[in-house]
């Protein structure tokens, strides 16, 4: 790597090593300089406002004044940065550039950028490889504190984002994460970092589940007491009653939990907000913010008579609930659950495993229309979960004891709007009934908002979930946060960690009056590991692994985990996958050099354009490739490395071995002086000169040498 | 719905959502993927979550949106 140009970069890098080395011994200035080294951060990445320079300075003087030793040089670093490179400053800011490039050269990864936790993947995924799996999940609390529940059922925006994808298919980030958790929790090597000394402020989080759980774990780490109210007698919210067993084990839960409850987060369960704790009995307490992530819980309504009624139609997250909390009889013989959502398809198999016969999901659209993840859908199908498709419920008829069935009409597809989008259109005269004895509704929820009644300057979107600025979650009333699905709607897992953990850095500045970022989070790199070497044929060849399942009996009859997770061997193997997008970037000098410059056009890399991927092969580059090393003196970040090992010269991109040549030496005095080919290379583009010296080798001074024989003062006359 | 998850779309274009927020301004002509679409009740007002090229996840309203290949 190249020296840094950027001052603020090198300020960041004379700062972080200074934090590193341990140097700063008072817990107050190593607090500070952490605090000048974020807010530094985000001018770095272009999410600073003008606020931050002042802010920086103020707390270089409030540094520069403790006790420490290292303090003042610390706080005159930083004020001789600014007092030199004061318009540079400003310039990221208001440009949100780094004219050097330095600072995009710490750029992430595309996985890590997706990651809305901003979890290193990269990193992580480089330790589980080398079987450092405890390392891993460090590297991943740092960002999210749930990699078991995670590695079990996040949708795994990495993956669609995986430049691997472009090549073949993305890495199985998921599953490798579930594995390292459980390792590292099964060997007793899953432990909290050290949270700072207790600061003294009081923080109320409102709910449990993985938004509410996140913030609390960052804030605790700050050294914030946090106190999470929770209205259920657990913690884990839809975790833990929206997501049935079979895919995401209670223990699995309770572990991840139990680890905040080490942290000294207390809890407050059977606590209903509003009823037993109010916004102002918590503020007559003493607590200076609150979070919201209460979730959204409240079901549709299909909107269909005999919908409210009849005692044998049932709302899906009622029905999950209740199972998720113990109960265990079938709901009845034939089931109905409407809609085609993950909620829908959860359902359905919870009641297959409760004894029900026939199990269909009754739905308005196509297959192709379903908005489950497809892998749930095929596991449905193979449990024996049928379909209805294109039919649309409209009416619930009951009898004296059971329900007679539901009235449905069928439906069309048409055309809606100009953009396409396809509505079900009600076919007249088509209706039947479906017998059943129970129906599931299953159309979604929404934020249940009582709860909060007493917060009349609370802003609210017209979807009816909480209004924040979704850079830093801020509501529209002072202190109060929120995040999860209760400003989302219904949505995804990782997302809800990565709002509470945003959540926590803003409520941490809040309460200590430092600017808010302009610009959502850039994720931070949390290391650099070293590129395991894998040859070009093995990393071409390795193939993702299929997911082994349990088996179909098992599956239609008990909550036992489905995805049975990797054996060892395969997480190793599976994470040589990895193209380091961590150390390369994709910038194509390499290849540029290689074709326009040397004329040789060796590197196969169609993985650089994300909308137009073309063919890549790694193999490939040793069919042509001179080991002339001018990709690797031209690569920004290291990527691209020829070195000589031995007898041999080795060219790598992140670890992966391109080429391999035996190196020829000099002749007279044993200098390497290249490989074979690049030596035929040379001969080719100074064909035209006359050669001097025969087929022998040698160096360029022992050829001066050789040809100062021939000179013309020597020659005979 | 419209989108499904893993489908390449653009921003093409700002919305007039009250949950655009001013930053994303900066996000039109920026390509991604769908990576959590509307996943209940197939509603054209819902947001869909899309990550972008190298800036990141976020969720949208659809009517900013457009497919780039089917």
């Amino acid at each position: 790597m190249s020296e840094l140009k950027c001052p603020v970069s090198v300020l960041i890098r004379d700062i972080r090593t200074t934090i590193e080395s341990g140097e700063l011994n008072v817990p107050r200035s190593r607090r500070i300089a952490e605090e000048i080294q974020e807010l530094l951060g985000d001018i770095a990445w272009g999410r600073a406002s003008e606020a931050h320079v002042d802010a920086i300075q103020d707390l270089a003087e409030e540094l520069g004044g403790t006790t420490d030793d290292r303090s003042p040089e610390v706080a005159d670093l930083v004020r001789s940065a600014f007092a030199d490179h004061r318009e540079i400053f400003h310039s990221h800011i208001s440009s949100r550039n780094c004219a050097t490039g330095d600072c995009a050269r710490l750029a992430p990864a595309p996985c890590q950028m997706t990651c809305p936790a901003g979890i290193d993947i990269p990193t992580y995924l480089s330790l589980i490889g080398e079987g450092r799996d405890a390392e891993a999940i460090a590297v991943i609390r740092r960002d999210c504190p749930f990699p078991w529940v995670c590695g079990l059922v996040c949708t795994r925006p990495c993956e669609f984002m995986c430049v691997r994808g472009r090549i073949d298919k993305p890495v199985s980030i998921k599953p490798l994460k579930g594995f390292a958790a459980e390792r590292a929790m099964s060997h007793g090597e899953y432990r909290n970092p050290a949270p700072k000394p207790p600061i003294g402020k009081k923080v109320a989080v409102i709910g449990a589940g993985p938004a509410g759980l996140s913030c609390a774990y960052y804030l605790a780490l700050e050294g914030y007491a946090v106190t999470v109210f929770e209205s259920r007698s657990s913690a884990g919210g839809m975790l833990l009653l929206g997501i049935p067993r079979y895919r995401l084990p209670r223990e699995v839960i309770d572990r991840e939990t139990a680890m905040l409850k080490t942290l000294g987060v207390a809890f407050e369960f059977n606590t209903r907000f509003g009823v037993d704790a109010t916004f102002q009995t918590l503020k007559e307490d003493d607590f200076q913010a609150f979070f919201i992530a209460i979730g959204a819980h409240l079901p549709f309504k299909l909107g269909i008579p005999g919908e409210t009624t009849s005692p044998h139609v049932i709302e899906a997250v009622d029905f999950l609930r209740d199972v998720a909390l113990g109960w265990r009889e079938s709901p009845g013989n034939k089931v109905l659950v409407i809609g085609g959502g993950n909620v829908a398809i959860d359902a359905a198999r919870t009641a297959l495993r409760l004894g029900s016969r026939e199990v269909v999901i009754v739905y308005r659209r196509t297959r192709s229309e379903m908005p489950a993840d497809p892998e749930e859908v095929e596991q449905a199908e193979e449990e024996g979960i049928g379909f209805e498709f294109l039919t649309i419920p409209v009416g619930v008829h009951d009898g004296d004891k059971a329900l007679e069935g539901l009235e449905c009409l069928k439906a069309e597809l048409i055309a809606a709007d100009d953009k396409g989008r396809m509505r079900p259109r009600p076919i007249a005269g088509s209706e039947f009934m479906m017998e059943a004895d129970v129906v599931i509704s299953a159309i979604g929820q929404q934020v249940e908002s009582d709860c909060l009644a007493s917060l009349t300057t609370l802003e609210w979107s017209r979807r009816q979930t909480i209004s924040v600025n979704t850079i830093t979650m801020e509501t529209s009333m002072e202190g109060v946060f929120a995040a999860g699905d209760a400003v989302t709607g219904p949505a995804t897992v990782i997302e809800a960690i990565g709002g509470g953990k945003r959540a926590a850095r803003a409520i941490h500045r809040c309460l200590n009056q430092l600017p808010q970022p302009q610009f959502p989070p850039v994720p931070v790199r949390r290391g650099r590991i070293a590129c395991a070497e894998v040859p070009a044929n093995i990393k071409m060849t390795i193939d993702r692994p299929e997911m082994p399942l349990l088996n179909l009996d098992r599956r239609r009859t008990t909550f036992q985990q489905v995805e049975l997770g990797y054996a060892e061997s395969t997480v190793r193997d599976e994470a040589k996958r990895c193209l380091r997008c961590d150390i390369c970037l994709r910038c194509g000098k390499c290849v540029e050099i290689c074709r326009d410059k040397m004329g040789v056009n060796a590197l196969s890399m169609g993985y650089f354009d994300f909308d137009h991927p073309v063919r890549t092969d790694f193999r490939s580059t040793a069919e042509l490739c001179i080991l002339c090393g001018a990709c690797a003196a031209n690569c920004p970040t290291g990527a691209m490395d020829v070195r000589d090992v031995g007898t041999e010269r080795i060219l790598s991109l992140c670890g992966t071995i391109l080429n391999r040549e035996r190196l020829v030496v000099c002749e007279d005095c044993g200098k390497v002086i290249g490989t074979d080919k690049y030596m035929r290379f040379i001969q080719k583009r100074t064909g035209a000169m006359p050669k001097l010296v025969s087929t022998e080798r040698f160096c360029d001074a022992c050829a001066r040498q050789k040809t100062a024989a021939f000179s013309g003062d020597k020659a005979p006359v | 719905m419209v989108f499904r998850q893993g489908q390449k779309v653009e921003i093409y274009q700002k919305s007039t959502d009250e949950s655009w927020e001013p930053y994303m301004d900066t996000y039109v002509g920026l390509h991604g993927v769908i990576t959590d679409p509307d996943h209940t009740i197939n509603d054209p007002e819902a947001l869909v979550e899309v990550s972008l090229v190298d800036h990141g996840t976020h969720r949208f309203p659809q009517d900013c949106l457009r497919l780039l290949d089917s």
